[in-house]
């Protein structure tokens, strides 16, 4: 199978992380005696000739964007060695020092106690009778499987939930939902108001770019940043590819966000910055101005909406008193005045769409669905779907590339479409977030894991599953559900609580609570979650695996390859897919499992499922032989309609997922079952505060935290990944290095804010709020406006105290405790308050010597040495 | 004739693949004769640097790419004991790691700062244009270029690319090396930026005339100001600047001592009043 016999050979790995089951960032893996020499991007037609992969042109006012002829794996896939020889990579299955599953098991001290190495056979001993201990006692509802987006993106290695299979088969487990993590707004907000199902951005996102470049004049970069999500996810640098295009052909292009982030550093005409989270406010402000002066489609608007005169009366002051004039929106947003007008009389005479990231701060603030629903209102004054007014976003393809709904690319689709769309999702084995599985019996959505533990129940409405649709938001669930048990083991391949998701100091002290007996992780570098597991066995990178993929989300084309084992597996470290297996053995199920199939076997199936042979584009051997596939344009792609143009041209015949099959400034399904939502009411509105959240710049907690913190997509890693990258640490934006050598995360400050803190550049200082505190290192610049903070999201923590003070930087473990509203339980990480003060590092080192004494690498951080205390 | 490297820093969006790549190809690779491994971390083969330029709102980014010049005059050849760095036929210049050895003044000689020592080795270690890839391994570009996903980084023949050098020039031509890097939008010249407004009428001023003039007075460009009131002046050469405002039915003001002697000004928010 594997080409790994060869003395020298050249494979191809997906080295973007985080997605199910299609990969991203492929590189080209140059394999010498054993060693990786070198990864890179390699051109699509170097074993395929233009002719047969047809590479597309946009033409658009008198230039030309071809297809690029290479992939973009940037600097993490070219870099991916350091990730694979990392000194924090777990070699051998560990085990806390205190647990004793036949005696005492100490869950006060888990993220204290330290690890002695055990064998593999005496992990699997006690993974064994744990399992079964718990099942017996319990019921097998009482595990809970958390494999999420986090890790790296395989196939037949699955590293997002392979146990989810095997504890199905022991009669089913307890599962982390998949939330809408990285686009709750959307989700929560706009399918109330576009439809869009399942996901909740602008419906049909086909040939986008190309009606964008064609008709647009201009672009509105809101709370986005094409040059860093799309770094870890997809897409990787080709987006700024279309961003230069647009410059050329003269597009306007507005970043409107606190910082200014990596694509307004260069590829912004002008950037208004905002206060964190106050979009919506701004928007309605220029709904206002629109509707004084006459300037949007009233007649677009009586005949592809409902309820738009409700929402006039909102933003006019008819409904509350309140006239949501640019004077009301001003001190709140932070945008002033006269620029809300010029942006208004700007939007209502040049074609406009906005541009957003997938994810990002914009979308997951507290009420972030009113910032989505409002921003849908907005758009669709100006009417939604004509030439050149869209809501366009960087890289659908991260997740809507599913067959029940082809989603085509930022670029021209490839002849593989429905029904025959490519992925070579047979081969996989870890967990699928869709719909078609439908949801186990008792879930936890991600944001509510801390409250499910530490209190022991929670109710809610909707699953919070990314892909249910808008009418599964009215349903109840109940935590425990009817006849299961509160979950009292966890098992994880995804152990990233801390420093991903929301108020995770409180998850924390969720693990050790009394309640979790067993704490199982499995992950190749020893951080943040795994610091508090009870056992912790080590995985290997892909780069130890064969495997095969598949890519759909490169904006460029569709490819299919193989992935070749390129070293033998670090220490005794196994994929996450092979350590399943190995408890499905102790369990007897082995052969349920793995449905009888050999590696080899479950990565040919995966191609001979994959669409491509079956179309007959290209046989098994051929692939074999050239290691990939590059599956051609679609001659005819020009002809599919861009975003909601048809809806334009003819609501009644093409009309949206709505229950109106209209644009619905006030929401049917929401006004049937929440009529009496303050914080998501059927027309959307500016939500100040709320029983849930407080944390506007006119709060009285504003008081005490004057700083509002956006938090995005981390420019140097995806999550925590990466994070040891000591190529990356050498990079200014990375990391920022104390005067005592350690590296903490970075925390732009505006030089005015800086000076009444009396904090300098390069001061170690915290992040703190009633939630605790977080180290990081100032950049004191212009890169920020003032008021507000800005520290990426994934740092690893490194506790000083757990549960209150952290070294690492890892913003989210401040971020607030409540979900997106009390209606919806999305997760909430960005646009909250906090002050800063520069650290008194001599009074900390004195009182936690041993914190500072730790094992530490000057250059990658952090060392898995750190936390052995036996050997 | 021979290679030349092309680097537009106006299509660059800062992505680190050029600094990355060269690691990756670098540490822990020998590739004798052309070099010995670079070190982990610490040299810069290939280095960018950012300057943050203006202040809120009107900022952007400088990403300046640092490299070894393969100077057809190159310092460090004349420096060179022993025929250590030589030239070669396509221009590449190449520092021989075992003539090298112990040749710390190689590192001072480079006035682009492009040579790093590496105390383990006790060698002085360059940029090679991965000469090992382009003589061995069948690539036409070094992996910085390779790794480029903007087209910023063309590598090529001086022949073949001589039409597009317009707009490019040479990284302080003054030091006389003969550099073979030619680049597009080096700092060397600033923007002056600023906003006007009707403070009365609390709107932006669209379509007023900003004029820039020098220290000697004499009027350099004129612009409008756009729907935001915003004037830019893009590229000035280094030195002292004022500006004059006019607007129909407006009272006309000016600014002195704009200093672009050495960075980019935002001028700031300006108030025009009603005449």
């Amino acid at each position: 199978m594997s080409n790994n016999e060869n003395k020298e050979f050249t494979t191809f790995k997906s080295t973007g992380y985080s997605a199910f089951c299609n990969g991203s960032h492929i590189a080209a893996v140059d394999v010498k005696d054993g060693k990786i020499i070198r990864i890179h991007p390699f051109r699509y037609d170097w074993k395929y000739s233009a002719d047969q992969i047809n590479p597309w042109k946009i033409e658009a006012r008198g230039k030309v964007l071809e297809a690029p002829k290479k992939t973009s794996c940037g600097p993490m896939g070219i870099s991916w060695k350091k990730s694979i020889y990392s000194p924090n990579r777990i070699l051998y299955p560990i085990k806390r020092v205190d647990w004793d599953p036949n005696g005492e098991r100490h869950p006060e001290t888990r993220g204290i106690s330290g690890y002695e190495r055990i064998s593999w056979d005496e992990a699997l001993d006690i993974i064994e009778s744990e399992i079964r201990r718990i099942v017996a006692t319990y019921g097998s509802w009482a595990i809970y499987a958390q494999g999420d987006g986090h890790g790296e993106t395989k196939m037949v290695h699955g590293p997002h939930g392979c146990m989810f299979k095997l504890l199905e088969l022991l009669g089913g487990a307890t599962i982390q939902i998949r939330n809408a993590d990285s686009w709750e707004g959307w989700y929560w907000g706009t399918k109330h108001f576009w439809g869009g199902e399942p996901f909740g951005l602008m419906p049909n996102c086909s040939n986008l770019y190309t009606d964008v470049s064609k008709h647009s004049e201009m672009l509105l970069f809101e709370g986005c940043d094409p040059c860093t999500t799309t770094r870890g996810f997809c897409s990787g640098d080709q987006i700024s590819r279309f961003c230069l295009f647009w410059r050329d052909i003269g597009i306007n292009v507005i970043y409107i966000c606190p910082d200014l982030n990596y694509g307004a550093a260069v590829f912004a005409d002008k950037w208004i910055p905002i206060l964190p989270n106050t979009d919506s406010a701004l928007h309605l402000a220029i709904a206002y101005q629109w509707l004084i002066n006459g300037t949007y489609d009233q007649e677009y608007l009586d005949t592809h909406s409902v309820g738009f005169d409700k929402f006039a009366d909102y933003v006019l002051g008819k409904e509350d008193g309140v006239p949501k004039t640019p004077e009301w929106a001003s001190p709140k947003c932070g945008v002033p005045t006269r620029l809300i007008k010029a942006l208004a009389k700007e939007w209502a005479r040049k074609r406009t769409s906005v541009v957003h990231g997938f994810g990002g701060p914009y979308i997951r603030g507290p009420y972030s669905h009113e910032v989505a629903r409002i921003e849908g209102c907005v758009l669709g004054m100006q009417g939604l779907g004509k030439p050149g007014q869209h809501s366009l976003a960087i890289n659908n393809r991260a997740v809507f590339g599913s067959e029940d709904h082809p989603v085509a690319p930022p670029t021209p689709c490839s002849i593989m479409h429905e029904p025959h769309q490519l992925n070579v999702r047979a081969a996989y084995t870890g967990y699928n977030p869709f719909p078609w599985l439908g949801l186990p019996k008792q879930c936890i959505p991600e944001p509510l894991i801390h409250d499910a533990i530490l209190k022991g129940h929670f109710e809610i409405y909707g699953s919070s599953l990314q892909v249910t649709p808008a009418c599964e938001q009215f349903i109840k669930y109940t935590y425990p559900a009817p006849g299961c048990s509160r979950i009292h083991m966890m098992w994880s391949d995804t152990p990233c609580l801390l420093t991903c998701w929301n108020d995770s100091n409180r998850t924390a002290e969720a693990f050790r609570h009394e309640s979790i007996e067993f704490i199982l992780v499995q992950h190749p570098r020893m951080e943040n979650d795994c610091l508090f597991a009870d056992i912790v066995l080590p995985v290997n990178t892909k780069f130890e695996e064969d495997d095969i993929g598949d890519d759909r989300e490169s904006a460029a084309f569709d490819l299919v390859y193989l992935e070749d084992k390129c070293i033998e597996p670090l220490g005794e470290s196994k994929s996450d897919y092979e350590i399943v297996c190995a408890v499905a053995e102790r369990l007897g199920l082995l052969e349920e499992y793995t449905d009888g199939e050999s590696i080899p076997q479950k990565i040919r199936k995966g191609f001979d499922q994959s669409g491509v042979p079956e179309l007959g584009l290209c046989t098994w051997e051929e692939f074999r032989e050239k290691g990939y596939y590059v599956v051609p344009t679609d001659p005819e792609w020009e002809k599919y309609l861009p975003g909601l143009y048809e809806f334009y041209l003819d609501p009644s015949k093409y009309p949206l997922e709505t229950p109106s099959g209209l644009l619905e400034y006030e929401s049917i399904g929401l006004k049937q079952y929440f009529p009496d939502d303050k914080e998501r009411p059927p027309v959307p509105h500016w939500v100040e505060s709320s029983e849930f959240h407080d944390e506007r710049i006119g709060s009285e907690r504003a008081k005490t935290y004057p700083l509002l913190v956006v938090s995005n997509h981390p420019r140097h890693r995806t999550h925590a990944n990466m994070d040891d990258n000591d190529w990356f640490h050498e990079i200014i934006t990375c990391k920022v290095r104390g005067d005592d050598g350690y590296l903490y995360e970075p925390m732009w400050l505006h030089p005015s804010e800086a000076e009444k803190r009396g904090i300098k550049d390069g001061d170690i200082c915290t992040v703190f709020n009633e939630r605790g505190g977080v180290l990081v290192g100032a950049k004191v610049w212009e890169r920020i406006m003032p008021g507000v903070i800005y520290v990426d999201h994934g740092s690893r923590a490194d506790y000083i105290v757990p549960g209150k003070l952290d070294r690492g930087g890892a913003i989210n473990l401040i971020t607030p405790h409540h979900t997106t509203s009390k209606n919806c339980a999305g997760m909430v990480c960005s646009g909250f308050l906090a002050d800063v003060e520069k650290t008194d590092m001599d009074a900390l080192r004195a009182k936690y010597p041993e914190v500072f004494n730790r094992p530490y690498n000057k250059d990658s951080g952090l060392v898995f040495e750190r936390v052995i205390v036996k050997k | 004739m021979g290679k030349i490297l092309l680097i537009d820093i106006t299509r660059c969006n800062g992505c680190y693949s050029c600094q990355i790549s060269c690691k990756d190809e670098h540490v822990d690779n020998e590739w004798m004769p052309y070099a010995k491994p670079q070190p982990n971390t610490g040299h810069f083969w290939y280095k960018i640097t950012e300057t943050v330029q203006g202040t809120v709102p009107k900022v952007r980014v400088h990403y300046m790419h640092e490299v070894c010049q393969h100077c057809d005059n190159a310092p460090c050849i004349a420096a060179a004991k022993d025929g250590a760095v030589y030239k070669r036929p396509d221009g590449i210049v190449i520092i021989d790691p075992e003539k090298a050895k112990g040749q710390k003044e190689l590192v001072e000689s480079c006035p682009y700062h492009a040579i790093y020592w590496n105390d383990v080795l006790d060698i002085p270690q360059k940029c090679t244009m991965c000469a090992h890839l382009l003589d061995n391994e069948g690539w036409t570009e070094p992996r910085c270029v390779q790794a480029c996903p903007t087209d910023a980084l063309i590598f090529g023949e001086e022949e073949e690319l001589k039409d597009r050098l317009g707009d490019f020039e040479q990284l302080h031509p003054e030091y006389g090396t003969g550099p073979r890097v030619y680049y597009k939008g080096l700092l060397n010249r600033y923007f002056i930026a600023g906003e006007v407004y009707d403070p009365d009428a609390d709107e932006c001023l669209e379509g007023a005339t900003v004029t820039l003039l020098d220290s000697t007075g004499a009027a350099v460009k004129t612009v409008k100001t756009d729907v935001f009131g915003d004037f830019w002046f893009e590229r000035n050469e280094p030195g002292e600047y004022s500006i004059k405002i006019e607007m129909d039915g407006y009272t006309a003001r000016a600014m002195d001592s704009i200093d672009a002697t050495t960075k980019d000004v935002n001028v700031g928010s300006l108030e025009l009043k009603k005449a």
